[in-house]
């Protein structure tokens, strides 16, 4: 299923700009696909909806973790595990009025 | 031209706002994690060292831990160095760099080693990411008037490590 989401903030500027869309693919059976590398948009209990980049699958198939890229991001310290049923989705696709 | 069509949907539709950043001052830092970060390279060097000696070098198993230590050393390595460039980038102000003029250096000096530390297997870059780490919480903890205390970690590699002293 894919869902529509709305970027704002800077932490994961200049790679993804506030005010730009996202396209999320929700599949929960892939979240064990997740890598480093990927974007995801999860729920947070304290910091809400957010889009951050993985860093870390936990093996076992329970939790990822997460960071911006911006120095002034919350680090993944902060941010702390985040279980696969709090995950929205894997970001597959970016429209952007410079690229689209 | 597809922007401005799903701007307009959003005018209608509202879709839902993911943050990529969050401004909530939680005011949760503390260098804890960058000295655990370098201990942990540490402690990976020396089980990497008790591993090329012996005869069990051409077995698979050695291979797999071996690869697991250097992945471990790896990553602790890098996590040392974005805790450290965390506080040094959302915590220190002006003011602390003008109270503490050896920050900057120390930052650097702190991101250099930890490089060092993910190139080579040398003990002594370790050791060295291991004081400047700590030399930062001493320097952090001042900043926030917390007395801090030496003692030797309660855990292998037992190195000497800067705590508050709560």
């Amino acid at each position: 299923m894919i869902k529509i989401i709305k970027v704002t903030g800077s932490s994961l500027s200049p790679f993804f700009l506030p005010g730009e869309y996202v396209i999320v693919w929700r599949a929960p059976r892939k979240h064990k696909t997740l890598s480093p590398g990927d974007y995801v948009v999860f729920n947070h209990d304290q910091f809400g909806l957010l889009i951050k980049k993985v860093i870390l699958n936990d093996p076992s198939g329970n939790y990822i973790e997460t960071e911006g890229i911006h120095p002034d991001s919350l680090s993944s310290q902060k941010i702390g595990k985040i279980p696969y049923s709090d995950i929205i989705g894997k970001v597959i696709n970016r429209i952007h009025p410079k690229t689209s | 031209m597809s922007y401005k069509i799903i701007q307009s949907l959003d005018k209608i539709l509202r879709f839902p706002e993911a943050k990529a950043h969050c401004d909530v001052p939680c005011g949760i830092y503390d260098p804890i994690s960058a000295q655990i970060d370098a201990l942990t390279v540490v402690r990976m060097m020396d089980l990497m060292d008790g591993f090329t000696s012996g005869d069990e070098k051409p077995r698979m198993d050695f291979h797999n831990s071996m690869s697991r230590y250097v992945a471990v050393k790896e990553q602790h390595a890098e996590n040392a160095k974005h805790e450290i460039r965390v506080i040094w980038g959302d915590f220190i102000k002006d003011a602390h760099v003008e109270k503490y003029p050896q920050l900057p250096g120390l930052v650097h000096k702190i991101m250099q080693l930890g490089s060092k530390c993910r190139q080579t297997a040398d003990r002594d870059h370790g050791l060295a990411l291991v004081d400047a780490i700590n030399e930062f919480a001493e320097i952090f903890w001042a900043i926030k008037d917390v007395k801090t205390k030496k003692a030797k970690a309660p855990y292998a590699p037992a190195l000497e490590m800067v705590y508050p002293d709560l």
